[in-house]
C-alpha cells in the first residue's frame, strides 16, 4: 500500500502548509499569480540568491514535507515536463549576446532538470536514491510511479512530487508546442509516500501512463476493471479536460484551478487528497491527465479504511 | 530473477554500430579531432560527422527530428533489430537526455533574439521527454516510454529504472540507454565551467585539466528469463547491478572524499551479491576533470582498499558523451566481457599523486572478464553504478 | 584605490546577487569565501572570473590562480591595480 503521509504544493492558489486545499480553492482570477511562501525561511540565504522560482518551490515544498514525517527520505523521485526554464533562457542569452569565452556559469549549471532534485538532496544532506524524470505531460506520474516501486522495494520514507514554471516565452509557443487555452502558470507539489499507515487518511491504489491513447474511455475503463472498480464508483474525477464530466459523482477540470504547467496532475493528487476531508462518505478520487493528447496518465486515489 | 541484456547498439564518435566500436576499441583509436561544425571548430570533440539531414538518410531513420533523438533511433534501432513486437511481452522504452532537443531549439531562439522568424513548429523537438517519444516510435513501442535527465548519470539510471520494472514485473521488456547530441548549449557551458580542456583530455593523469565533449547513444534491450523463454533470444550479459546515491556535497563539484560514488559503487555490489574481489574491471567515470577523476578515485580506494582492479576511463576514446555516456560505456562494458578485454586509459603517463592509482594503458583480449563495474556521474552529486556479468 | 575597492563590493554583490548585503557589510580585508567570510563557493570563483573580464578586462584562464586573487577584496584589488 502507499499511504499519503504528508502532501504540499506551491501553486497560483493559497496551496502551501494549507489544512484542506478546498477551503481555499477558487477558479484563477485574471491577475492571479504565484504565491509564494517566505522562502527565507526554508532556504539558506548563501543558496537563495542564485535559485530560480522551480528550484525554490522544490526545495520549500520537500523541505516541508520533510518536517511533517519523522523518517528522512529515503528516496527522492522528482518529475518536471520542461525543467528549468528560466536557467535555460537565461544561459541561452548568455551565449548568444556576450562575446568571447568568459560566461558566466551559473545558469547553465542550473538549467539541468535534475537540479531540482539536486538541490533537494543538497539541503536535506540526504545522499538516498535521487531521480529526475520527464516525460512531458505525464512526468509526475513516471516520477510517481518510481516512488511506488521504491515502495515496493521496501522504502519507507519516500519523497515524490513534481516542479515547473512558466516563463512569458511559453506565450509564444502556445499552438505549436503547446496546445491549451488556460493560463501558463508555476507549481510544485511533493508527498511523501509510505508502505506504513500511521496518521494517513488516503493512500494511492494505481498509477499508469498509456502511450497508446486514441481511445481514451475504453483505456480509463481497462485500467479501473484491473482495480475492480469502474468510473461510476468513482466520487470524485479531477480531469485536465471535460471529456469524462458525465461520469463519477462530482467532476473538475483541476487546470481552470492551476492553470496550465506540464505537471500540474501533481496538484490533482493533493485535490484528490484533501477531497476525503472534505467528503466524509467519498471512497474513491481518479485523476484522469489528458493534457496532451494520445497520452494518458491515470491516478486511483482512495479513502484509506479505519 | 536474472536481468538478461539480449540487444546492444551504439553510435559514437570512434563508430557508427557495435562492430566498428570494437575495431576502434582494438586499435586504441580515439575518435576526439578538431570539430568540423561552427560551435565546435575551435575545440577538439568526439563528434559525429554527419548533419542531421544526413543521420536520416544514412540509417533509414522515419522522422526528421533533434540530433539527440536521432542518434537514440540510431543505436535504439541497433539494439532492437531483430527483436519483435509480440503482443504478451509488454516493452517499454527508457532514455536518458540532458540537453533532449536543444540542438535544434538553440537555433530557432537564435533567430528569435536577433529579431528574425523563428519556426515555432521546430521547438516541437525541444522537451527531453520528446526526444524519447520520437525514439520508441521508431521502434513501435507504446507500452511504457520514460526519459531520466540527471545529467551525465541519466543512461545509467535509465538501465537501473528498467530492470527495477522488469523485477517488478511492471515490463517484460525494456529497451534503455542514453543519448545526447552535441549543441552550442552545452559546449558554451562546460566552457563556462572552465572545465573543457583544449588539448586531448587526459583522465586519470596528474596533469589532466579537463575533458573533451562528446556526443553518441547507447542502448540495450533487457528481458527477463520469463520473456527470453518466450522471444527465444541469446542473452549477451547479465545486468546484475545497480545503485543510485546522492553525494549531496555541492551543485557542480564531487566531494573530495567520494562519498556518493563509494554508496554508489557498494549499493551495486550489494544487488549484485558481490564482494569488491569479484569486479575485474572497472569502466570509470573519468572525465579527466581535476575533480572527478580525484573524488572518484578516492571512491575506488575507499570500495576496493588496496587491491584494486583493472580500471580505466575510455572517454579518452570517444569524449564525454554526458547522458548517453553511461549507455555508450555499458556496450564496451558488454564488449569487454565477451571479449575478455581489457579497455585502455588513451593519453595517460602519470598518476595522480594523491591516490597513486595507474589505469590500464593498453588494449588486451583473453582476460579472464567475469564482471564489470562502470561508474557515471552527474552534476547534481548524482552517482550511479552497474554491473554487468557474463552469462 | 579606495574607489577600485568601493566599486568592486558593488559589482561583487550584483554579479553573485547578494541581495541582502550593501557595500559597507563587506570589509576590505574580510575572507570572501569560507564559513568565515562571506560564504562564497566555487560557483561564484567562475563568477569573479566574469566580473574581472566584463568589468576590467582582465582574463584568468585557469581558475586555480584566484584561490590567491579572491582571498578578499583587497587582494582582488591589488591584482586589478596590477593587472590593468
Amino acid at each position: 500500500m502507499y499511504f499519503i503521509q504528508h502532501i504540499e504544493s506551491i501553486t497560483h492558489q493559497d496551496s502551501f502548509q494549507k489544512e484542506n486545499l478546498w477551503s481555499i480553492l477558487k477558479p484563477l482570477e485574471a491577475d492571479h499569480a504565484l504565491i509564494s511562501p517566505d522562502y527565507k525561511t526554508y532556504i539558506p540565504a548563501a543558496a537563495l540568491r542564485r535559485l530560480s522560482t522551480i528550484l525554490r518551490m522544490g526545495i520549500a515544498a520537500s523541505k516541508a514535507c520533510q518536517e511533517k514525517v519523522a523518517l528522512e527520505f529515503d528516496s527522492i523521485s522528482v518529475g518536471t515536463g520542461l525543467g528549468c526554464l528560466t536557467d535555460t533562457e537565461k544561459f541561452l542569452v548568455t551565449i548568444n549576446t556576450v562575446s568571447g569565452d568568459i560566461l558566466s556559469p551559473t545558469a547553465f549549471i542550473q538549467s539541468t532538470h535534475n537540479t531540482i532534485s539536486g538541490q533537494i538532496s543538497l539541503d536535506l544532506k540526504n545522499h538516498a536514491y535521487n531521480m529526475t524524470h520527464t516525460q512531458n505531460a505525464v512526468s509526475f506520474e513516471v516520477a510517481l510511479m518510481d516512488a511506488m516501486l521504491c515502495v515496493d522495494e521496501g522504502k519507507k520514507s519516500v519523497l515524490a512530487g513534481a516542479a515547473d514554471e512558466a516563463i512569458p516565452f511559453l506565450d509564444r509557443l502556445r499552438g505549436s508546442l503547446i496546445e491549451t487555452t488556460h493560463p501558463f502558470t508555476s507549481g510544485a507539489t511533493f508527498a511523501v509516500i509510505s508502505s506504513d499507515k500511521n496518521q494517513s487518511i488516503a493512500h494511492i491504489r494505481a498509477c499508469q501512463v498509456i502511450f497508446s491513447g486514441d481511445n481514451p474511455e475504453a483505456a480509463v475503463s481497462a485500467f479501473l476493471k484491473a482495480r475492480q472498480t469502474e468510473l461510476t464508483d468513482s466520487d470524485l474525477i479531477l480531469e485536465a479536460g471535460e471529456q469524462f464530466a458525465s461520469f463519477g459523482a462530482k467532476h473538475h477540470h483541476f487546470l481552470d484551478y492551476s492553470g496550465y504547467y506540464q505537471s500540474a496532475s501533481a496538484f490533482a493528487l493533493h485535490l484528490a487528497h484533501d477531497w476525503f476531508l472534505e467528503n466524509p462518505e467519498a471512497k474513491n478520487a481518479l485523476i484522469i491527465n489528458n493534457q496532451e493528447t494520445g497520452k494518458l496518465g491515470l491516478t486511483l486515489v482512495s479513502r484509506n479504511e479505519a | 530473477m536474472r536481468i538478461y541484456v539480449t540487444g546492444y547498439g551504439v553510435i559514437s564518435s570512434i563508430g557508427e554500430n557495435v562492430e566498428e566500436t570494437l575495431i576502434s576499441l582494438r586499435s586504441e583509436k580515439t575518435g576526439i579531432r578538431q570539430g568540423q561544425k561552427t560551435y565546435t571548430e575551435r575545440f577538439k570533440v568526439g563528434e559525429i560527422r554527419w548533419s542531421n539531414d544526413e543521420l536520416v538518410e544514412r540509417f533509414s531513420l522515419t522522422q526528421h527530428a533533434s540530433r539527440t533523438a536521432l542518434l537514440g533511433m540510431i543505436a535504439a534501432k541497433e539494439a532492437f533489430k531483430g527483436h519483435e513486437l509480440l503482443a504478451d511481452v509488454k516493452t517499454g522504452l527508457i532514455s536518458g537526455t540532458s540537453v533532449g532537443g536543444m540542438d535544434v531549439s538553440e537555433i530557432a531562439y537564435k533567430d528569435f533574439l536577433n529579431g528574425e522568424t523563428d519556426d515555432l513548429n521546430v521547438y516541437r523537438n525541444h522537451p527531453s521527454g520528446t526526444t524519447s517519444e520520437q525514439i520508441a516510435k521508431e521502434l513501435g513501442i507504446d507500452g511504457y516510454v520514460n526519459t531520466i535527465s540527471t545529467a551525465c548519470s541519466s543512461a545509467a539510471n535509465s538501465m537501473m529504472l528498467g530492470a527495477r520494472m522488469l523485477l517488478n514485473g511492471q515490463l517484460d521488456r525494456a529497451v534503455v540507454g542514453g543519448t545526447d547530441g552535441l549543441s552550442q548549449f552545452t559546449i558554451s557551458g562546460f566552457r563556462s565551467l572552465m572545465i573543457f580542456d583544449d588539448e586531448w583530455c587526459r583522465p586519470f593523469d596528474e596533469t589532466r585539466k579537463g575533458l573533451n565533449l562528446g556526443e553518441g547513444a547507447g542502448f540495450l534491450v533487457l528481458e527477463t528469463e520469463e520473456t527470453i523463454q518466450k522471444t527465444g533470444k541469446k542473452p549477451l550479459a547479465v545486468l546484475s547491478g545497480w545503485s543510485n546515491a546522492s553525494d549531496a556535497y555541492h551543485q557542480t563539484a564531487s566531494s573530495p572524499e567520494g562519498l556518493g560514488a563509494t554508496l554508489s559503487m557498494k549499493g551495486a555490489l550489494s544487488i549484485a551479491g558481490l564482494k569488491p574481489e569479484d569486479i575485474d574491471y572497472i569502466n570509470a567515470h573519468g572525465t579527466a576533470t581535476p575533480n572527478n577523476d580525484l573524488s572518484e578515485s578516492h571512491g575506488i580506494k575507499n570500495v576496493f582498499g588496496n587491491t584494486v582492479p583493472p580500471f580505466s576511463s575510455t572517454k579518452a576514446y570517444t569524449g564525454h558523451t554526458l547522458a548517453a555516456s553511461g549507455g555508450i560505456e555499458a556496450v564496451f562494458g558488454i564488449l569487454a566481457l565477451n571479449n575478455g578485454s581489457l579497455l585502455p586509459n588513451l593519453n595517460f603517463s602519470q598518476a595522480i599523486e594523491e591516490t597513486g592509482l595507474t589505469p590500464v594503458k593498453n588494449y588486451s583480449e583473453g582476460n579472464d572478464v567475469k564482471h564489470i563495474l562502470s561508474n557515471s556521474f552527474g552534476f547534481g552529486g548524482n552517482n550511479s553504478t552497474i554491473i554487468l556479468s557474463k552469462v | 584605490m579606495s574607489d577600485l575597492k568601493e566599486n568592486l563590493k558593488a559589482q561583487i554583490i550584483e554579479q553573485l546577487n547578494l541581495e541582502d548585503l550593501t557595500p559597507a557589510d563587506i570589509q576590505d580585508d574580510a575572507p570572501l569565501f569560507g564559513d568565515q567570510g562571506l560564504g562564497l563557493d566555487s560557483i561564484d570563483a567562475l563568477e569573479f572570473i566574469v566580473l574581472l573580464d566584463s568589468n576590467y578586462g582582465i582574463k584568468i584562464t585557469d581558475p586555480s590562480q584566484g584561490k590567491e586573487i579572491f582571498q578578499s577584496v583587497n587582494t582582488l584589488a591589488d591584482f586589478i591595480s596590477k593587472n590593468q
